[in-house]
């Protein structure tokens, strides 16, 4: 969620240099540009500029490109970025709850940010081994540590800040 | 005799001369000329720049300027700001503050460019320079509004608080009331990049009430249209002003309110803000548009006549920043209108449409090319040029210093003849012979290399997309440009020859970057073992470079120039190319 997608159009062009073979491509966007280039047309790229891909041309800065964005897609183009931290790890990530419907999706972007076992209020457990999970919790308003998944997802839109994932 | 002569001027009139030399440049130069000098110098240096924060450690700084009293820093590539950076590259500013916190105790300035702050950095200056004056945060992120509580809450003599387009967690609008009742010595305040709803309106009318030499105020969208008569009776010194949304229904009393306030503004130089602009409330500006030299309308989404009607308000107009909506016709007629235009910029309103949905072409660059003969900058998208509007706009400009051009297609040829741009971009270089900025679009080949590289003799800073076709241009840039400061490079095929080639030249710079090219593990391993001066980081989240064939590319590239070694802060999709056998460090 929020990272920057690599531009792979290069990789149209350099595959016929190198002859590599472009494994584990990431979340890179893949732009077929070669037909329209040569014929010099306006590029197509996707008009449905999602939010969860970040795009990195045209070259416009992020705060006009998001005013822009919200100004043409008046259906929900509204973000709402909380930080994740995970313990033990200094360095925190940042999180599109708006781009989520509901904690099984949530969950299932966490666990593969963070590449581990999460468990939330609905999540079933293998209780011989809790050391493999981690815990999701996260901070309300009122400054208050929650389990994550008790209350119904919109009143938990509205009431988190931040959230943690812990060792169990 | 000589040592007469060093002895004949006591140090103290050595330093009372140094004090009226501001600029880096000269002050690097008298550091230079002997050693007394170098002495004298770094003791009464009060300023200090530093382009690259990895470039050099805080305590090479300190050590050599002990007496330092304003910092400015930048960190990430210029790059970040479209996303090629990937989040948690660095440029972490909690470093330097620890270190100045202790060193310079009376530092009063901080100003930083894309770096990552944190409400603990923030804290740590809130309590560690009793006399701080001014913090200017542009293009950072990291940091949240109890940051900002914390300054605002201890730093007493604070002048300027600047958030210039960062990124902000805005927990709570009630940061503002952290400023004391007594308070009073704000010059400066932009929080036009803060999100949400929460700017406590009541706090911020009273801070601006208290703070009689307030001269700018940037206002974020939250604050709606009929709030700011009220700002602008309690503050008609101010000098530069930016609205928050400038939309409401239309009232005649709420007009006549904001008219009224906005014309007992006798010294209102520059605006901004103008978010969701209602286009019947434009007109309450007219009273000062005589006087405006600063128009910023990048969010004004409003159409070609109303932008036009704007304009030609505003005679003494130096700057101009607007969306395409302002069409070649509103371009025209700001030619004729504004003849003490300096710069323009003008932004695309519907980047990722795949047809123009406005009727702004290369006409509208040429005519203000034209029609404005102090035009210096420009900053220009639009979805088609010709060569032939190029070489006007370069004779008709010579003086331009900052051309920046992005057709928003990659690689689109002039429309009319379908060759490529290399022979308008190279009579925009042959004729500008001041020119420090360039960015290209559009097709082009080797050749506007060549030219860039024979003529461009003055240029600092070159950015490049989707251009050229062998490394031959690259080459041409770094052997021909001279005083190249910076360079950055997306999407060409530029591979490793040029750049073995030219090592010794990216020594001379600040910085090179290049995204999307064809350099190999193997070049940059090669050029990290040559130049134990150059930090080459490769980005690259695909894993480890090492895990792949030595000649196969790498994502992405940065190489700068430093005396303070590698870095230690990278993230796990960073590695540096250093000089040691083991010339992978994983982090």
């Amino acid at each position: 969620m929020g990272r920057a997608t690599s531009s792979s159009s290069s990789s149209i062009e350099s595959s016929n240099h190198f002859a590599f073979s472009n494994t584990g491509a990431s979340s890179s966007s893949q732009r077929d540009l070669s037909t329209d280039l040569r014929l010099g047309l306006s590029i197509s790229t996707s008009p449905s500029y999602g939010r969860e891909q970040q795009s990195d041309w045209p070259p416009i800065k992020p705060l006009l490109g998001q005013a822009l964005a919200e100004d043409e897609n008046e259906c929900n183009s509204a973000t709402f970025f909380v930080k994740v931290y995970m313990e033990g790890i200094p360095i925190g990530r940042k999180l599109d709850l708006l781009a989520h419907e509901s904690y099984y999706d949530l969950i299932k972007t966490l666990e593969q940010m963070f590449n581990a076992n999460i468990i939330w209020a609905e999540a079933e457990v293998d209780a011989d081994h809790y050391e493999k999970y981690h815990v999701l919790t996260y901070e309300d308003k009122e400054g208050d540590w929650m389990m994550v998944g008790d209350v119904p997802w919109e009143m938990f839109l509205s009431a988190v800040r931040r959230l943690k994932i812990t060792k169990c | 005799m000589q040592k007469k002569m060093a002895y004949s001027f006591p140090d103290e009139v050595l330093e009372h001369v140094f004090s009226f030399i501001q600029s880096d440049k000269d002050r690097n130069a008298v550091s230079m000329v002997c050693k007394s000098w170098y002495e004298i110098e770094r003791w009464c240096r009060r300023k200090i720049f530093i382009g690259n924060c990895y470039a050099v450690s805080p305590r090479i700084m300190i050590r050599r300027f002990p007496e330092i009293r304003s910092v400015e820093l930048k960190g990430k590539p210029h790059f970040a700001d479209f996303n090629l950076v990937p989040e948690g590259w660095g440029g972490y500013i909690l470093p330097w503050i620890v270190e100045m916190a202790g060193a310079y105790p009376w530092l009063e300035e901080i100003r930083l460019k894309r770096m990552v702050v944190t409400d603990e950095s923030l804290e740590l200056i809130a309590k560690s320079f009793k006399n701080f004056k001014v913090l200017v945060l542009s293009f950072c992120e990291g940091f949240s509004t109890d940051g900002l509580a914390a300054i605002a809450a201890s730093c007493k003599n604070l002048k300027e608080l600047d958030l210039r387009e960062s990124e902000v967690d805005d927990l709570s609008g009630h940061w503002l009331s952290h400023f004391p009742e007594t308070y009073t010595s704000l010059v400066s305040l932009n929080i036009s990049c803060l999100g949400s709803d929460e700017v406590s309106f009541s706090a911020l009318e009273r801070l601006v009430g208290r703070c009689p030499n307030l001269r700018t105020l940037q206002l974020n969208r939250a604050v709606p249209l009929d709030k700011i008569a009220t700002i602008l009776r309690r503050a008609p010194q101010l000098v530069e002003f930016g609205t928050g949304t400038y939309a409401a229904e239309l009232r005649p009393d709420v007009f006549s309110n904001l008219a009224g306030a906005f014309s007992s503004c006798k010294e209102l130089r520059s605006l901004s803000g103008f978010w969701d602009v209602v286009p019947a409330y434009l007109p309450a500006i007219y009273s000062v548009c005589s006087r405006i030299s600063s128009l910023n309308l990048s969010y004004a989404t409003i159409q070609s006549h109303d932008l036009i009607k704007l304009v030609c308000h505003c005679p003494s107009l130096q700057r101009l920043l607007v969306l395409d909506y302002i069409e070649d016709s509103g371009l025209e007629a700001l030619a004729s209108s504004c003849k003490d235009l300096q710069e323009l910029r003008v932004f695309p309103s519907d980047p990722f449409g795949a047809e123009p949905n406005v009727s702004l072409t290369e006409q509208g660059l040429v005519a203000v090319s034209l029609g404005c003969p102090k035009l210096q900058s420009v900053l220009y998208f639009c979805h088609q040029m010709t060569n032939s509007a190029l070489v006007n706009i370069a004779q008709n400009r010579p003086n331009l210093t900052r051309f920046r051009l992005c057709i928003i297609a990659p690689r689109k040829p002039d429309y009319v003849t379908l060759e490529p741009l290399d022979v308008g971009f190279g009579a925009i270089v042959q004729h500008c012979k001041d020119l420090r900025r360039l960015s290209l679009s559009g097709l082009l080949t080797d050749r506007v290399f060549e030219y860039i590289g024979t003529y461009a003799k003055k240029l600092e800073m070159l950015s490049v997309a989707f251009a050229g076709d062998s490394d031959l241009g690259l080459h041409h840039v770094l052997s021909g440009c001279e005083s190249l400061r910076k360079l950055e490079i997306r999407d060409c095929s530029f591979g490793d020859k040029a750049l073995l080639a030219n090592a010794a030249k990216l020594e001379t710079m600040r910085s090179l970057w290049m995204s999307s090219c064809s350099v190999s593990f193997g070049a940059c391993k090669l050029l990290g073992q040559k130049m134990p001066r150059l930090n080459v980081e490769v980005i690259d989240e695909r894993g480890p470079p090492d895990s792949r064939p030595e000649s196969c590319p790498v994502e992405k590239l940065y190489i700068y120039r430093s005396v303070a070694g590698p870095r230690f802060d990278m993230p796990p999709f960073v590695w540096t190319m250093d000089d040691e056998d083991s010339a992978l460090r994983l982090s």
